[in-house]
């Protein structure tokens, strides 16, 4: 799924490489006098095999990989890291040419493991507390009934049950994609009407729960725009009278620069507590990962893999870094 | 989003801003033009043959009569940038088969039921074939949204695509026009994309659309080169247009089939579906509404020569000034227009550059509250008369006040700047047009 960031990366590092130190130059010139060998000779061998950037040059480096990074879709604040970084790591530094590759990896690896690097949170703890409630928030269209399933099959294999609320009550036929999912996975879903506040649906599941002994209350909510203030003040709502244990975004990792808006403003409106990229199958770009994680640092539950209900995978930082370099 | 427009309208000024326009200063807006739309998710392969277009149109082609150079290149900018999504307003005419397409959660379903809407506007019978029977619930959901709109649905009880199709086909003989629903997919996934390679054979569409969110990312062009080569695609929906998403990929689904936006989804309601303007789309994708009105400007903006003259000459009385005004408030906010003008924005004082819309709705009621003969010599306003206006106007003296200095520092402004110039034909005609633009 990584394969075109991958891809895009290693281009950025050659690049790197040869605009720092170009090729033509290898040969090692004659010294003329033979009195003078021992000193002179010292100087340009230092020349040619050390390699000192200037801050000028690597942004004359950086027009060109910037674009390299975008179509992978790595936001543009996310390359501003990178370029940080990169600045730090080479402008001033004397760097022996025949590791010069290897260094500039070396630089890209630690940066992307700290990009990727994002705080993780015990799930197994959380999950202690009886009834644990999470629920699900998200732009139109990015997944959230689908993971909210995925995340009941993940809980069942943990031997923990759960209950499904069906907290969007706008989406025609919403509350019939959960009732469909709860059949198939034999998991009971709480409802009401069409319309219906999904606060109070909310804060029956959990009822409902406490009542029946159930571990986990996954709660769905209606799709909305960040920008539509009506909606976020509803979720603001449902934050306040449940009190969530976990506010799941979840997140289409086919998104381009926008991701970094979507989850800034669903974090400043309720405050999200961890993340889920889903489709990241169809998306071989993999930039839309480093950019979330990046931006949001905030710890990342799963990934998304395909349609069925095993397709779920837990985030791996450092796996995704050796993956990509 | 508001950055890029900020951005963008940084660098046009700059090019306004020059003295000369040279290969340079092109060179730096394309750059930075590349960037904004990389920003904005278009594809990579578009962004390098605008820019080229760009460079080549502001070399080669010969100015046109009565712009500057400065204004050409401005021009061309934002031409090639229309251009670029499509010349007109695009809707739909009444289709017989019409068939939906895209990846996952792009909107399919409910983007369906906004087509039904609109055709039902315009006079049209139209009916429902379901064809996803792979997320749960989706025929479901489409039957909601056929009984809310009152129009017939068909769905497969035994869950076969093809069968709907043909069997929808036959039953929906007399509508005039079906809308045919399909499940997301990958359109790289083997199963998932023959299966819409049969539908798309058995239902012969008239028309395919290609549902694409506007937050899609560089995705975009790939999938849909690839739903291009299953079912050819006839034109593109943008849905989710409501968020800070810029659309961009929608542009690259464009480039990678050679279709057309047709329509734009702007909210989660049915009757949120608007008909595609290229204009409005570049606006909203560079968040450059100001340039558009500045477009305009260049093109209206010959203020009267005599107009500019007496002006110039010192006569500029409160009635210009609220002219100024009406016409500041038609172009819209003021924000980001003040720095596109060269040297205005330095000439002026800097609370006159800072004046609010607000605070300019209250000059015009002052202005509209004074006789002609205080219109004309505002110099005879005194206390009993401030206090008069005030109350006709419905503010307070201390407004009326605050008008008049701002009156006669604009006032001295244009002295200084007609003063210096020397008042030959163009530059005359040059300098009242930025007058007109700015103010």
């Amino acid at each position: 799924m990584f394969d075109f960031l991958k891809k895009k990366l290693n281009e950025v590092v050659k690049k790197v490489t040869d605009k720092v130190a170009p090729k033509e130059k290898e040969k090692k010139p004659k010294p003329k006098k033979e009195e003078k060998k021992e000193t002179f000779t010292t100087k340009i061998v230092k020349a040619f095999t050390e390699i000192n950037v200037s801050p000028e040059k690597v942004d004359e480096i950086f027009q060109e990989i910037e674009i390299d990074l975008l179509e992978a879709d790595v936001a543009v604040e996310a390359i501003d890291k990178i370029k940080e970084d990169l600045k730090k790591e080479i402008v001033g530094k004397s760097i022996k040419k025949s590791e010069l590759e290897k260094h500039i990896k070396n630089v890209f690896k630690k940066t992307l493991n700290e990009m990727l690097d994002v705080p993780k949170i015990d799930l197994m703890k959380k999950l202690e507390k009886k009834p644990t409630l999470f629920v699900f928030l998200g732009f139109n269209g990015s997944g959230k009934t689908t993971t909210m399933a995925k995340i009941a099959y993940w809980l069942q294999s943990k031997k923990l049950s759960c209950v499904f609320a069906a907290g969007d009550s706008f989406r025609a036929a919403s509350i019939e994609q959960l009732e469909e999912h709860g059949k198939k996975l034999n998991v009971n879903v709480i409802k009401h009407q069409y319309g219906a506040d999904p606060a109070a649906v909310i804060f029956d599941a959990v009822k409902y729960a406490q009542a029946k002994k159930i571990d986990v209350v996954l709660a769905d909510t209606a799709g909305r725009t960040h920008t539509n203030k009506n909606l976020m003040d509803q979720l603001e709502k449902i934050v306040r009278v449940n009190k969530p244990d976990l506010k799941i975004l979840v997140i289409d990792s086919m998104t381009g620069n926008d991701i970094i808006n979507q989850c800034r403003m669903f974090d400043q409106a309720v405050g999200v507590d961890a993340l889920v990229l889903t489709k990241t199958d169809v998306s071989n770009k993999g930039g839309s990962i480093l950019s979330a994680a990046y931006v949001l640092k905030k710890p990342i539950l799963f990934l998304g893999t395909g349609q069925s209900y095993k397709d779920l995978h837990e985030y791996n930082p450092k796996e995704i870094a050796e993956k990509l370099i | 989003m508001l950055d890029f427009g900020k951005k963008i309208t940084e660098l046009i000024s700059k090019a306004l801003g020059r003295s000369t326009v040279d290969r340079e200063t092109v060179e730096s807006i394309i750059k930075g033009l590349q960037r904004i739309l990389l920003q904005s998710d278009v594809d990579v392969k578009l962004v390098y043959e605008l820019s080229n277009k760009i460079r080549d149109r502001c070399f080669k082609e010969k100015v046109q009569e009565g712009l500057t150079l400065r204004e050409h290149v401005t021009k061309v900018i934002y031409e090639e940038l229309v251009n670029l999504l499509g010349r007109e307003k695009a809707g739909l005419k009444a289709k017989n088969r019409i068939m939906l397409l895209g990846l996952y959660g792009v909107g399919k379903t409910t983007t369906c039921g906004k087509l039904v809407k609109y055709f039902q506007k315009h006079g049209s019978k139209p009916a429902l074939i379901a064809c996803d029977y792979h997320r749960p619930a989706a025929t479901e959901q489409l039957r909601q949204i056929a009984e809310k709109l009152n129009v017939p649905i068909h769905i497969d009880e035994s869950k076969n695509p093809f069968n709907a199709v043909e069997n929808g086909l036959k039953r929906f003989a007399k509508n005039d026009v079906i809308i045919i629903d399909t499940a997301g997919r990958d359109a790289l996934d083997k199963e998932l994309s023959d299966e819409l390679k049969k539908i798309g054979k058995i239902a012969k569409p008239d028309e395919v659309l290609l549902v694409i969110p506007a937050d899609l990312g560089r995705t975009a062009g790939q999938q849909a080169a690839e739903f291009n080569k299953l079912v050819g695609i006839t034109g593109v929906i943008v849905t989710k247009m409501d968020g800070t998403a810029k659309g961009g990929a929608a542009l690259s689904s464009c480039y990678a089939t050679g279709a057309n936006v047709k329509f734009i989804g702007v909210g989660e309601k049915l009757e949120q579906l608007e008909e595609y303007d290229p204009v409005r789309f570049v606006s909203r994708m560079l968040g450059m509404g100001d340039l558009e009105a500045l477009m305009e400007k260049v093109k209206e903006a010959e203020l009267d020569e005599d107009d500019a003259k007496r002006i110039m000459s010192g006569k500029f009385t409160l009635k210009d000034f609220y002219d100024q005004i009406a016409g500041i408030q038609k172009m819209g906010p003021l924000s980001g227009i003040v720095e596109m003008i060269p040297g205005f924005s330095s000439a002026l004082p800097e609370d006159l550059v800072n004046i609010q819309e607000a605070k300019l709705k209250k000059f015009k009621y002052i202005i509209d509250s004074m006789t002609e003969q205080e219109r004309n010599e505002p110099e005879i306003v005194n206390s009993s008369r401030i206090k008069r206006i005030a109350k006709g106007a419905g503010v307070s003296e201390k407004d009326v006040r605050e008008l008049l200095k701002q009156y006669d520092l604009t006032k001295k402004v244009i002295k200084k700047v007609g003063g210096t110039a020397s008042i030959k034909r163009g530059q005359l005609a040059k300098l009242a047009k930025k007058f007109g633009l700015k103010f």
